[in-house]
């Protein structure tokens, strides 16, 4: 198979097209897509079930007036595609008008992304795709005798045709892999848990091998975890809780949220967010990154963003909706239900994680946590799901009923440090980054 | 195609299966249409619909699960997704600990549907958008000139499950779930604070008729205007008394995933070993019962066929049973309690919960706060998730009250609190005679979506750690 799907698809779009027309719509899109999952689950040790799914699904979205009618079906069958653009285009006669809306995207030339697909990948069987979370099993009870593994691994591929009545036609085929495997060891009257993933678009780009063992190396480390005082310290995010954080804050500049006056980050355009030290970037056009394409759920051509540029918000997240409602440039972020970020990575700073921790005298690491903000206030009040006691510049133990609050901007504002390692996905790069003091509650 | 036919399709399918030897096999065919309006900042400019249909056969054989689904109703593929499952199922024997044992239960078929007063999809488009209009002018009026935003969501689905697998068993169930949702941000300057509530049964538009205005979308309004000039929470360690929709959150996400079968045979459970033994205080009984009537949780079969019903958990503090399927039963030894559901016909069943509570005691609110000097009252139950093999736990609060000398005094912001769930569940001090399971959501395990409700009285805690920021 080549990287572009069969005509087939964007043929059972344009029906759907011009169904929603035919029932009296202005404006419609249709964006048919198929595919198949493989995956195998793990529980205990042991093969739980492997599974095969079929998948294909028609969604249209019709517009009168601005207001807007949406079918969507789970079939590609082309009498499914006319009876969900009809469908669209009765609901969108009823809907009520927006005068926001303008029109939908018109047909530009797309960026070329490559290596989203691979042929070898979808051509995978369920039993090789079972060896690599039974290598995870293997690698992690060679760490420890004594570990419970579960996890999956899952491949899919899919074929997308995104068509809309002003011209757009676009299409895209895709691969995806990923092994997931979760450890839980048990020992001296303590219990340690860790999980480790990985995911990629080619099959060069996956490691599965080591995963199980990296999961329960770690999961050795939070055995005999304990509270601490309740207190202000400094706070160090790795990379996966880092992670959490700036993208709650690319939540929160959803333009859709801004416009609707339902963000933290109304007004906040073009104002100090976070301190110098952070600088995002949303890159959808790395070839083979977990989530690049060419275009959006729109059909708008995806481009680079820099979103926060030294700590300084320099854009919301745009779809062509809210790019023509605020007369800003549309970013490319559409999905068909909402906006969304894609590749975003935070540019990486001078010092390396351990000198970060290395100078904390006293403080919190966060491994695994969901420090997002509350979209509207801008709170955060999360649990720390796994994490360590910094003393004296080293990690001592781990911790347990331990949490993490403050104001975002607040938080952000506070970030002194972002590491020069990071953790590296396809597309994504994730470093550690380190917060001057937040307030941890916990249970000592 | 119409039922009828579909279960023909299925017992052709059935028959295939027992023809090539399989030890068993369940195919399951499952519908959903549903329709969806939001209204927004006073214009219902988003209305959809939809409809989604398939089929996933499960087979064992070797000892082992395959599962295959399409969302396809041709019969060749049908056939073809069976011929999947097999496959599977020698790839899963490949890895075996040990074959998988399912625990027998008689042959069961049956046709049986929600009861529900008004069928949404006869209710006119009008009569839908008019209602939801109402609640969000009640909702305006409330918080007036502090409204930033307004979002109210209608939603109703009519879904179809049939079952049939090679023991007999050819159930046809068919529900009606309707749900409404109102969110406000309320904005005073800089300060933003956002209330929701949800109301959500299998019912049909009586649901929406029922709901008085007043205590959906004008007591979200209320919430988020009052919390615009409240204190954030304190940080530290507090004695507490959950509202009943705190106490949901608790059961469900603390002590429910953890008598999940599955997670106990799978060493993630903390409850591991525990079975007849203390787990809570004498004054916590917990039951999961899928029979409540019009509840968001309820079932009558599970996706395996068995009969749902009230399971007892937890009996003055001691662990009772576990919740399981037909093989997590047959692993141990049990009875299968009808808990093994799935997702649509594109997953296979797994354990879940239904409608998950603890169960009323005599006290009232006013003689649970009596005896706290400092401590805090956490109300308006929003998530919460919990590390099942450590027992650790969190639960999110949209708001709290602090609790001064026996009294309730001043209002505080949203917070997220956490504990481990023997402790906390060793620590409760006492439960109200007030009662409520009124927190109807959707629980996700495994990439499977499974409505569930929850619930319980007041439930006064001597300790938990309270992530606020004061």
């Amino acid at each position: 198979m080549s990287e572009t799907p069969r005509d087939d698809l964007l043929r059972t779009a344009e029906i759907a097209c011009e169904a929603a027309l035919k029932a009296g719509a202005e404006f419609a899109d249709a964006l048919v897509e198929h595919g198949r999952n493989l995956s195998v689950s793990v529980e205990k040790n042991a093969i739980k079930s492997t599974n095969s799914r079929r998948v294909s699904s028609v969604s249209v979205r019709a517009f009168v007036a601005g207001g807007t009618g949406w079918y969507s079906a789970s079939t590609t069958s082309e009498a499914a595609a006319r009876d969900a653009g009809r469908r669209a285009g009765e609901l969108a006669l009823v809907a009520e008008p927006d005068p926001d809306f303008v029109a939908l995207v018109a047909p530009e030339p797309y960026p070329h992304v490559p290596a989203l697909y691979d042929q070898s990948l979808a051509s995978l069987s369920a039993a090789e795709i079972a060896a690599w979370i039974t290598q995870s099993i293997e690698s992690a009870r060679g760490v420890a005798s004594e570990a419970l593994v579960s996890g999956e691994a899952s491949t899919h591929w899919r074929e997308a045709a995104l068509v809309n009545s002003l011209g757009v036609r676009a299409s895209q085929r895709t691969t995806h892999a990923s092994v997931y495997a979760q450890v839980v060891i048990r020992r001296d009257g303590g219990v340690g848990s860790f999980y480790e993933w990985d995911s990629a678009r080619k099959l060069g780009d996956l490691s599965p091998a080591g995963i199980g063992a990296a999961a329960a190396t770690e999961a050795l480390r939070y055995l005999a975890s304990r509270p601490i005082k309740t207190a202000t310290l400094p706070v160090i995010f790795g990379p996966l809780a880092a992670r959490g954080l700036y993208l709650g804050l690319c939540g929160a500049a959803s333009a859709e949220e801004i416009q609707r006056k339902r963000s933290f980050l109304a007004e906040k355009k073009g104002q100090p967010v976070a301190s110098e030290h952070l600088t995002l970037v949303d890159d959808p056009l790395i070839g083979g990154g977990l989530a690049s394409g060419s275009f959006d759920g729109d059909g708008y051509p995806h481009r680079r963003v820099t979103l926060v540029d030294r700590g300084v918000l320099q854009t919301y997240l745009h779809s062509n909706y809210t790019a023509r409602k605020s007369g800003e440039a549309n970013t490319g972020h559409a999905t068909r239900v909402g906006i969304a970020p894609t590749n975003v990575s935070p540019v990486p700073g001078a010092k390396t994680a351990a000198q970060l921790i290395a100078e904390v005298e006293d403080g919190i690491y966060v491994a695994l946590g969901q420090p997002s903000p509350d979209t509207a206030s801008g709170q955060i009040s999360a649990l720390v799901d796994a994490g360590f006691r910094i003393q004296k510049g080293e990690l001592t133990y781990p911790l347990e009923k331990t949490m993490v609050a403050g104001n975002a901007i607040e938080i952000l504002q506070g970030i002194d440090a972002v590491s020069s390692d990071y953790r590296e996905e396809p597309g994504l790069i994730m470093p550690t980054i380190r917060v001057r003091g937040m307030r941890v509650a916990s249970g000592e | 195609m119409t039922p009828s036919a579909i279960k023909q399709q299925l017992e052709r399918l059935r028959e295939e299966a027992l023809r090539r030897r399989v030890e068993f096999a369940e195919v399951r065919y499952a519908a959903s249409t549903h329709s969806a309006l939001m209204l927004q900042d006073g214009r219902a400019d988003r209305i959809g619909a939809g409809d989604r249909a398939g089929m996933g056969v499960r087979v064992l054989a070797s000892g082992a699960w395959g599962f295959a689904s399409t969302e396809s109703l041709d019969e060749q593929d049908w056939l073809a997704s069976l011929g999947d499952a097999i496959a599977m199922a020698r790839v899963s024997a490949g890895h075996l600990a040990e074959p998988v044992t399912l625990a027998e239960r008689p042959a069961i078929v049956d046709d049986v549907r929600t009861t529900f007063a008004k069928d949404p999809s006869q209710v006119p488009l009008e009569a839908k958008l008019a209602a939801v209009r109402g609640f969000e002018e009640a909702s305006g009026c409330a918080a007036c000139s502090h409204v930033a935003n307004l979002m109210t969501v209608y939603n109703d689905a009519h879904q179809l499950e049939i079952i049939c697998n090679t023991r007999g068993t050819l159930i046809s169930s068919e529900s009606v779930r309707t749900l409404l949702w109102h969110a406000i941000t309320a904005q005073n300057g800089s300060v933003r604070q956002r209330a929701t509530e949800v109301r959500a049964a299998q019912s049909g538009f009586e649901l929406v008729e029922a709901t008085p205005a007043a205590d959906f979308s004008a007591k979200a309004a209320k919430r988020a205007v009052s919390l615009l000039s409240a204190p954030a929470a304190p940080a530290g360690t507090f004695p507490a008394i959950f509202h009943p929709s705190i106490t949901g959150l608790l059961v469900h996400e603390a002590l429910g995933h953890n008598t999940e079968a599955d997670l106990v045979l799978a060493g993630q459970s903390i409850l591991d070993g525990k079975l007849g033994t203390k787990v809570a205080a004498d004054c916590i009984n917990v039951v999961d019962d899928s029979g409540l009537p019009s509840s968001w949780g309820s079932y009558c079969y599970d996706s395996e066929g068995t009969p749902g019903g009230r399971r007892v958990i937890v009996e003055k503090g001691v662990l009772k049973g576990f919740l399981h399927s037909l093989e997590t039963a047959g692993r141990m030894g049990a009875a299968p309690s009808g808990s093994a559901r799935a997702d649509g016909f594109s997953h296979r069943p797994i354990v879940r919960m239904s409608n998950t509570m603890i169960l009323p005691g005599k006290a009232s609110l006013e003689e649970l706060i009596a005896d706290i000097d400092l401590g805090i009252l956490l109300r308006a139950g929003q998530w919460g998730y919990v590390w099942c093999e450590k027992g650790q736990y969190t639960c999110h609060a949209g708001e709290g009250v602090m609790i001064r000398n026996g009294q309730l005094a001043e209002q505080v912001r949203d917070v997220s609190v956490s504990g481990m769930v023997l402790e906390t569940l060793a620590n409760a001090l006492g439960v109200s005679r007030d009662f409520e399971v009124q927190m109807p959501g959707n629980c996700g395990k495994d990439g499977q979506s499974m409505p569930v409700n929850g619930g319980g009285p007041y439930v006064k805690v001597r300790e938990i750690v309270v992530g606020g920021q004061a």
